[in-house]
């Protein structure tokens, strides 16, 4: 591998191998600094070219929208993968909370519609309280029985796909109350859409959690240097399940609100939504390695998926083919990131 | 009273590293197949056997495989989607080459056989390639694998199987009882021994055991790491078509979804409990095997009880998390990060 070539070549020419190394590095990544930001935007361009349609106003509302729903979720994603942890139950979860959350509206629900703040209240505490168990699950056996985060996640992801599909026979729920789905999709404050409002609200709170907070801040020191948080004292597996369990609520608020745009339960409603969360924070630059990355990255990443999805759905590129073309961009995505962040 | 007590100590830590070996796999696979005695006679017919025996040799197969990638500390989430592409294959080119071009049905099925054995060892390529090279961890790579080969393999067949495998492949191989054994069983253990003999006797076994356990120390003494985590990805892919192959012929059709991200997961699900680490450096082919029976006995036993398959994959979920807690407290403070 590289560190031979490097040990190898290190005598005969080191002062200018190195320098320029350093060079193309430098200019490598100043050139990457710009370009992840701006992909999105590229990305959007790129297809308007060939597709007007997609820089017309009302699909640009549209995407926003559909961001807002991917952007909490892979919010969720990164704080559990700044940990150097990964959470494969996120999609199934999402399907899960669904699915609850609308049968206690419907139980709640009087026939006629009668109490529907009363249900309403009720689906999104019932979510919440899942979103916690499912969180304190994942937390308690990564942080205390130590268990490997894939593992854990695959397997609470398979608990989670479980439940979700035989609480209600894999059949959608209907009959959720209009107080839930007005709240959660259909009003717009000042002509903004409540998703986007509500994915504004995540993303500012995120950012002050991630930014300004003890807590926080150890998230990062718990990804990128595990040791140091044992030397340091903390409660290492306490931060570690917290991180868990505030993850596992976002998922649930991003299940929600999914739920209030569908109008339904519906279990299938997460599908590959792990993966596309995992996918879309480390095109922004979250690392897998943990340690790096926040609100931008996840920011970025969730437009990113979203308008490329939109793109290609609008330029009538088959369904197979996004596949592939979704796979191919995840890898060229993170080999790139990896090149171009150089030590710098 | 103290010599006791270190005595006992030692007899303790002896007694754990015996079970850290094997596990608790043996011990769980003799309570579910007591338990089941009790309860379903069924469970003990020559059919079932038969059943429990081919899942077994499927996923043991494909659960070998995803060891050796884990030892070399990777992780392939792509073997599911290889399979299928590997069915989808050797049905199209087994049933192209008898129907369109007229060769003898043993001629299709080298054929047919070769061809999918080359498009997983091309996957494979892919995998170890972008994860070796470009250094992109495993899981994304695999990942967008899984996506592309999905991809390829739909706009293949368009989600349809394909039909019109010599009816040799199906009644002498897929569907046949060799010595009175399903013929998968022979191809499994035959897989099991020789990566059980590569892993112990030969020098690219220990290769591949010292990339994933310290891959700067096997750098810096001369291994070239590259090489051998593309061989892990190359003979992971190789062994998902094996397994491919297999269900195809006992399918006797050529399946998009082969089971789909279910094999995926239960070979991870094996190679983990098997004791396999996702870190890399440790595991080992006869108790991937081992547990690979495990969970094909466990699903079996839950599918006689009439828990239906939504339930299984809550129980398959606690098991894998109990399994894994058990022994990585077991292995005690070390263990820590």
């Amino acid at each position: 591998m590289d560190q031979v070539g490097g040990i190898q070549s290190a005598a005969a020419d080191l002062p200018t191998t190195a320098e320029r190394r350093q060079a193309l590095a430098h200019i490598v990544s100043l050139v990457y600094r710009v370009l992840v930001p701006a992909s999105p935007v590229i990305l959007a361009l790129g297809f308007g070219l060939y597709v007007p349609a997609v820089l017309s106003l009302e699909n640009i509302i549209n995407i926003v929208q559909q961001t807002a729903f991917l952007f909490v979720l892979t919010c969720a994603q990164t704080i559990v993968l700044l940990t150097r942890g990964l959470d494969l139950s996120l999609g199934p979860s999402v399907s899960m909370i669904s699915v609850a959350s609308a049968l206690t509206m419907t139980a709640v629900v009087g026939s006629d519609g009668s109490n529907g703040i009363i249900a309403a209240l009720a689906g999104t505490a019932s979510g919440l309280l899942i979103g916690l168990l499912v969180g304190l699950f994942n937390g308690i056996a990564v942080a205390w029985l130590r268990v490997n985060p894939f593992v854990t996640t695959l397997a609470s992801m398979n608990i989670c796909l479980g439940i979700g599909t035989s609480l209600s026979d894999g059949h959608p729920v209907f009959g959720i109350p209009e107080e839930f789905n007005v709240a959660g999709y259909r009003l717009h404050v000042l002509g903004i859409p409540m998703s986007v409002i509500y994915a504004v609200a995540v993303g500012i709170a995120l950012h002050l959690l991630l930014q300004h907070t003890i807590v926080g801040r150890s998230f990062y020191v718990l990804g990128s240097n595990p040791r140091a948080a044992i030397v340091a004292g903390w409660p290492r597996r306490r931060l570690l399940a917290l991180a868990y369990v505030l993850s596992a609520l976002l998922t649930a608020v991003g299940a929600l609100i999914l739920t209030a745009r569908a109008a339904s339960g519906a279990p299938n409603l997460g599908g590959g939504l792990s993966l596309q969360t995992i996918a879309a924070a480390v095109i922004g630059g979250v690392s897998l390695t943990g340690g790096r990355g926040g609100l931008s990255s996840a920011l970025i990443g969730s437009f990113f998926i979203t308008i490329l999805s939109n793109g290609m759905n609008l330029a009538e590129i088959g369904g197979y083919t996004q596949m592939l073309v979704m796979g191919a961009i995840v890898i060229f995505a993170v080999a790139l990131d990896r090149v171009a962040r150089v030590d710098v | 009273m103290s010599i006791t007590s270190v005595d006992r100590a030692a007899l303790v830590e002896r007694l754990s590293a015996r079970l850290s070996v094997v596990g608790l796999i043996p011990f769980l696979l003799v309570l579910v197949v007591i338990g089941m005695a009790l309860v379903e006679p069924r469970f003990y017919g020559l059919p079932n056997l038969f059943n429990i025996l081919r899942n077994t040799s499927f996923l043991a197969i494909m659960a070998c495989g995803q060891m050796l990638v884990m030892i070399g500390g990777g992780m392939d989430l792509s073997v599911g989607a290889t399979a299928a592409l590997a069915s989808v294959v050797a049905a199209k080119v087994m049933a192209s080459a008898t129907e369109a071009y007229g060769f003898d049905p043993g001629v299709a099925m080298v054929l047919g056989i070769l061809s999918s054995l080359g498009s997983a060892a091309a996957v494979g390529l892919l995998n170890g390639l972008c994860s070796a090279l470009l250094r992109v961890p495993s899981l994304i790579v695999t990942l967008g694998t899984l996506s592309i080969v999905s991809g390829i393999t739909l706009m293949m067949t368009s989600g349809m199987p394909v039909y019109g495998l010599p009816r040799g492949f199906i009644a002498d191989f897929g569907r046949a009882l060799w010595w009175g054994v399903p013929a998968p069983a022979y191809v499994a253990i035959a897989v099991v021994a020789v990566v059980c003999l590569v892993q112990r006797k030969t020098v690219l076994g220990t290769y591949i055991y010292a990339i994933g356990g310290n891959p700067l120390a096997a750098i810096v003494s001369g291994i070239s790491a590259t090489f051998y985590v593309v061989l892990t990805f190359v003979l992971c892919a190789l062994l998902a078509s094996v397994t491919g192959l297999l269900i195809t012929a006992q399918m006797g059709s050529g399946q998009t979804n082969l089971g789909g991200d279910r094999l995926m997961l239960l070979s991870i699900a094996a190679a983990v409990i098997g004791g396999t680490s996702l870190r890399g450096g440790i595991g080992r082919a006869e108790i991937v095997g081992l547990s690979a029976l495990f969970l094909s006995t466990l699903t079996n036993a839950l599918n006689l009880l009439r828990i239906n398959s939504k339930k299984e994959l809550v129980v398959l979920g606690v098991v894998v998390v109990a399994a894994v807690a058990i022994d990585s407290l077991g292995r005690g403070k070390a263990a820590v990060e």
